[in-house]
């Protein structure tokens, strides 16, 4: 399974990548998304208990890790506000460029 | 532990900031500028007599030092040291620069109904003071002397090489300033960058030196590294560190071939170019290679590379003089020359070179800053510097002759003056037996060859200024127009007294030193020479010692200088070889610099992608290589993980993980290779809720319900912002990818997903199996807090300002985003549109109204009714659900930050159906910065409010039970239901923020 997953992970990491690099701003922003997506499955991941029961005080068993999932909580809504602010830049830029490739925008004088 | 030393340099610095005071201060212009030259020489003169009271310990043989720590953690020491070597250069530094701050307050004030000389002053505004009243470019100059002058005072009194490093670069700068005092003049502008980037270039190579000698004797304190000489010499690195050392001393030395910046520096205030350019920086380099000498010298490096470089620098620099018409260079030039000798003696290991080194520095201090000052006095006087236009000026200025006449006498090595010991006792070193024969031959040849043609320079500039006739002594080649020659002499006058009291002084030393050859200076420079050379030096000022060969090579000296001053005219006809001449060499370094720059900056081509793509290579690189990514699996890892693999049983939540990360990964495949954007944003959304899949399956309820709604709130910005990006651009910038950038795009990434991936499998394989947290948040969640939910408990309890900050900045980027694209909303005033606060919120009657036939979704698509009775339904049960999920997150699934997106969501669904401005008029209610402001405001008083209720700050506390509200099973008004009602505020204000600005409908922009 950790096989499985650590696969999983790079192989979102290296498709958020592809599409960060690609000259479309909004396929940018969806690299952003999947990147952190990966990232956050992985925080998940390396939690110190493979739980299988909820992280419940009355729950019985072996409990999942509830560390890396309060930290990734927070991540998951922090990383919404972020992205929103680079769609912001990033409309800001077509509209001042009035262009959606990533290319064209040189320079700071518009 | 020498306060004096303290003292003197305290001094300075306090008339520096005097100087710096007058530059704003109103007073200052209220004083002339005359008598505010003598009241700042007052810092200097302290300083000189501060340090004749501490000479008499000195003479005798003490050394002074005094130290206190700088930077501990360093082990730095700010030191200071007095000895012989570093009094003279102290009495020089701070006896000559009184002398030239009075000089300068008569230099630079001007003559009545006159303008000042030669342009020397700074600027316009110095032209529009009516008279000669302290004016700010004045205080510019004095504060710029001033602090050179503590510069240079710290230099020869550091006991640190630190310190010493620290003062170095000091008077380097000083400099710079002070030659590019008139900042408007180009060539000054150049001469000074020239100055700063050849001494500059020689400091960074002089603190590496120190570095190493640092090192090697394992202390920055320079007493330390005198005594461990032995160890310096034997070392591997010595040349590389003599060779750094050298090249810091050669450059600030103007040892050729770094000789061509002095010259370059004359653009400076002639009083400046009399204290720094001659009297005490460029000496800077003789003092340093002096003081380094018991640690340093005294090896057949040491000796070549000094005795080379300085008999070079002596004949180079005194034939280029005798060319030169400007007054100023012409010193210049015999600087070099002086220097260059200077330089010489250090190379040699015996008592007499340190004996003629000690006195070639006083001798020539003194006439070569007497010299400089009567060329500042002839400028202002006459308004003119060419030799080849000045002539017959004793007439006019006769006490200035004298003394020009008594300096120039000196510099020409003619008894009795002083500067004749110094030729004497300088031949005398270079006959000595140590030396090996060439040697012998070759340097005594050179000395009088300089010697002759200083001679004939000291003639030349004392007779064709003050005595022959303009023009004499030149080849016609060289003599230009012939109508303005007399010109100058038509206004020179005397200069004044205190003008005359510098150079007076300085001249009349040199007379009274070489006539009465006074015990106290002998002992001085006794004293000096034994410092530098580290053993017992005598000095002895007779002028003669009977007949021998260094009296007879004088002669020849004198007699040949005599001849080359007759034939000086067809010497200055014959044409200058266009030898190597290092300014070319400068120039081809700083246009080959140049042109480095133009290649560095050709690789930014402005495509944010291939930045992009070099930071990414750049990281992966050293991950990999500092990481040592292949050796990760060395040993125990992989065994483990592939027992975990295959021995693992096949579970239904193993298989159902194991498709959900699938799914996941396939649909962000999908979303590359889709064409069209919004398709490729609905398959983003499958892969996020194929994660949200995942999480749960951890199992972790709360988070997967986060990811959920997160995902679709990303979803619908993604949506909103897309339909604000001009379609055809993003397909046409789609079809420009071109081959070799989709190579390397895909190298990259599956170069990125490999990195990952065996970054996750060591991750995985060495993650601790035990937590030290995680036990204690599970044991005191309920007690505690009262929350069954562990990861509700950490989030708005155990990690509670944390949380909140993180609502904070989740609301700054809302803000943000509001703030970035407000000038749309400023539009869109302009244009006369209803705005926020213009319509009535009258709620019933918008209520009752009818709806528009042509209601439009967002982007203008008409949505159908059923669609418009979802969106109605949908708000009010997002309402239900977030209420439910903030009542009871501490016990079930969800919590605030779910509660508030799935609010949002609600909210985002109308803006999609009903249209930006439909939806604007119908909830108006829902104002993000109030939901930001209440959110905020009560997550702050409801962890404020628990200290004045017998707990801590962010301490948990139960309102509902305190005051004994009948509330239903399994609801707390406690300070964690408050903090998950502040979240789902703080979340909903923001995305409605983002959704608001997003959303709304930008026309002017398309």
């Amino acid at each position: 399974m950790e096989i499985i997953k650590a696969l999983s992970i790079g192989a979102l990491f290296g498709i958020g990548l592809y599409q960060l690099l690609r000259r479309n701003v909004i396929r940018s922003a969806i690299g952003l998304v999947i990147i952190s997506n990966a990232v956050n499955l992985f925080l998940l991941s390396i939690g110190a208990y493979d739980g299988v029961v909820e992280a419940y005080a009355k729950a019985v068993g072996q409990r999942s890790d509830a560390l890396p999932q309060a930290l990734i909580l927070t991540a998951i809504v922090i990383s919404l506000g972020g992205f929103a602010f680079v769609l912001a830049l990033l409309y800001v830029i077509a509209a001042r460029y009035r262009t959606g490739d990533s290319d064209e925008v040189k320079g700071l004088s518009h | 532990m020498n306060d004096a030393l303290v003292i003197s340099l305290i001094a300075c610095a306090v008339g520096a900031s005097v100087a710096g005071v007058f530059t704003a201060s109103a007073l200052g212009h209220r004083i002339p500028t005359r008598v505010m030259g003598w009241l700042l020489a007052i810092a200097p003169a302290i300083v000189f007599v501060a340090l004749l009271a501490q000479s008499p310990a000195v003479l005798a043989g003490q050394t002074l030092s005094w130290s206190v720590v700088w930077i501990p953690s360093l082990g730095l020491h700010f030191s200071l040291l007095l000895d012989g070597l570093s009094l003279l250069f102290a009495l020089l530094v701070s006896g000559i620069g009184a002398l030239v701050v009075v000089y300068a307050g008569y230099y630079f004030a001007p003559k009545h109904g006159d303008e000042k000389p030669g342009g020397e002053n700074g600027g316009p505004q110095s032209r529009t003071t009516p008279h000669s009243r302290f004016s700010n470019t004045d205080a510019r100059f004095f504060l710029y002397v001033l602090l050179f002058m503590t510069s240079m005072l710290g230099l020869v009194l550091a006991g640190d090489v630190i310190t010493l490093f620290v003062f170095w670069e000091g008077t380097s700068i000083t400099s710079f300033l002070l030659i590019a005092y008139k900042t408007k003049d180009e060539e000054a502008r150049s001469g000074a960058f020239k100055a700063l980037f050849v001494t500059g270039g020689g400091g960074i190579a002089l603190l590496a030196g120190l570095l190493f000698a640092s090192a090697i004797s394992g202390s920055t304190d320079l007493a330390t590294i005198l005594r461990s000489g032995d160890a310096l010499r034997n070392d591997a690195w010595y040349p590389v560190m003599l060779g750094l050392i050298a090249f810091g001393a050669f450059t600030k030395s103007v040892q050729a071939p770094f000789h061509f910046w002095l010259p370059k520096a004359m653009t400076a205030p002639t009083p400046a170019s009399a204290y720094l350019h001659s009297a005490t920086m460029v000496k800077a380099g003789i003092y340093l290679m002096a003081r380094l000498y018991p640690a340093l010298g005294n090896t057949p490096m040491w000796f070549w590379l000094l005795i080379v470089t300085g008999g070079a620098t002596m004949l180079l620099g005194a034939i280029s003089g005798l060319r030169q018409s400007d007054l100023k260079s012409m010193l210049a030039y015999s600087t070099v020359s002086q220097l260059g000798v200077l330089m010489m003696l250090i190379g040699k290991e015996s008592p007499s070179a340190f004996k003629a080194l000690a006195i070639g520095v006083l001798a020539h201090a003194l006439y070569k800053g007497a010299l400089f000052m009567i060329a500042g006095i002839v400028d202002h006087g006459t308004g003119v510097r060419d030799l080849r236009r000045l002539g017959h000026l004793w007439r006019v200025m006769p006490w200035t002759f004298v003394v020009c006449s008594i300096a120039a006498l000196s510099m020409a090595g003619l008894p009795p003056l002083f500067g004749f010991l110094a030729k004497e006792t300088l031949l005398a070193a270079e006959l000595e037996d140590v030396l090996p024969r060439l040697i012998r031959i070759v340097l005594p040849g050179i000395t009088v060859l300089t010697g002759a043609l200083m001679l004939a320079q000291a003639a030349s500039l004392t007779l064709d200024a003050f005595v022959t006739k303009p023009g004499t002594g030149w080849p016609a080649s060289r003599l230009g127009s012939d109508d303005t020659r007399d010109m100058p002499n038509l206004h020179a006058h005397e200069a004044p007294a205190g003008m005359l009291l510098g150079p007076a002084i300085l001249a009349g030393l040199s007379l009274v030193i070489g006539v009465l050859q006074p015990e106290t200076i002998a002992s001085l420079l006794a004293s000096t020479a034994t410092a530098a050379y580290g053993a017992k030096v005598k000095v002895s000022l007779e002028l003669f010692h009977g007949v021998n060969l260094p009296l007879i090579l004088s002669g020849i000296a004198i007699a040949l200088g005599v001849v080359l001053f007759t034939l000086r005219s067809p010497i200055r006809g014959i044409p200058s070889v266009p030898a190597l001449n290092m300014n070319l060499i400068y120039d081809g370094v700083l246009r080959g610099l140049d042109r480095a720059a133009e290649v560095v900056t050709r690789t930014q081509g402005g495509r944010i992608r291939i930045y992009l793509a070099v930071i990414l290579t750049t990281l992966f690189a050293l991950v990999i290589v500092f990481g040592e990514l292949w050796r990760v699996f060395d040993g125990v890892a992989l065994p483990d993980l592939s027992r975990r693999l295959f021995d693992e049983p096949l579970s239904v939540q193993t298989a159902l993980r194991a498709f959900s990360l699938l799914l996941a990964v396939a649909a962000s495949f999908v979303s590359i290779i889709i064409r069209r954007d919004l398709l490729a944003i609905i398959a983003l959304g499958s892969s996020g809720l194929a994660v949200a899949v995942v999480i749960a399956l951890e199992p972790s309820p709360d988070v997967a319900l986060v990811q959920a709604v997160v995902d679709v709130l990303t979803l619908v910005v993604l949506v909103l912002a897309l339909s604000r990006l001009p379609r055809a651009q993003r397909k046409r910038a789609e079809g420009l990818n071109g081959a070799g950038a989709q190579t390397r795009n895909v190298l990259l990434a599956v170069a990125g997903g490999a990195m990952v991936t065996v970054l996750c499998l060591y991750a995985f394989a060495s993650r601790p199996r035990t937590s030290l947290v995680t036990p204690y948040y599970e044991q005191n969640a309920k007690p505690l807090t009262g929350a069954a939910d562990i990861v509700g408990a950490i989030v708005v309890d155990f990690r509670g300002f944390d949380t909140m900050i993180e609502i904070t900045v989740f609301s700054m980027a809302g803000i943000g985003v509001f703030s970035l694209l407000r000038y749309a909303m400023k539009k869109r005033e302009t244009a006369g549109l209803p705005t926020e606060g213009e319509i009535e919120p009258d709620l019933a009657a918008l209520l009752q109204r009818p709806l528009p036939p042509t209601i439009t979704g967002i982007d203008g698509v008409r949505t159908s009714p059923f669609i418009h009775a979802l969106a109605y339904i949908a708000l009010p049960l997002s309402f239900v659900l977030a209420i439910v999920q903030t009542i009871y997150g501490h016990d079930q699934p969800g919590d605030g930050f779910t509660a508030g997106v799935t609010l949002s969501l609600g909210v985002g669904f109308w803006y999609v159906v009903f249209g930006y401005d439909e939806t604007r008029s119908r909830l108006r209610f829902l104002r993000p910065g109030l939901l930001i402001g209440a959110g905020i405001l009560t997550v702050m008083a409801g962890s404020i409010a628990p200290v004045f209720l017998g707990g801590g700050f962010f301490s948990p506390f139960d309102f509902g039970a305190a005051l004994g509200l009948p509330l239903p099973k399994g609801f707390y008004v406690s300070t964690s239901f408050l903090f998950e009602v502040a979240i789902c505020l703080v979340v909903l204000g923001a995305a409605i923020f983002i959704i608001d600005t997003l959303g709304h409908p930008e026309r002017d922009l398309e």
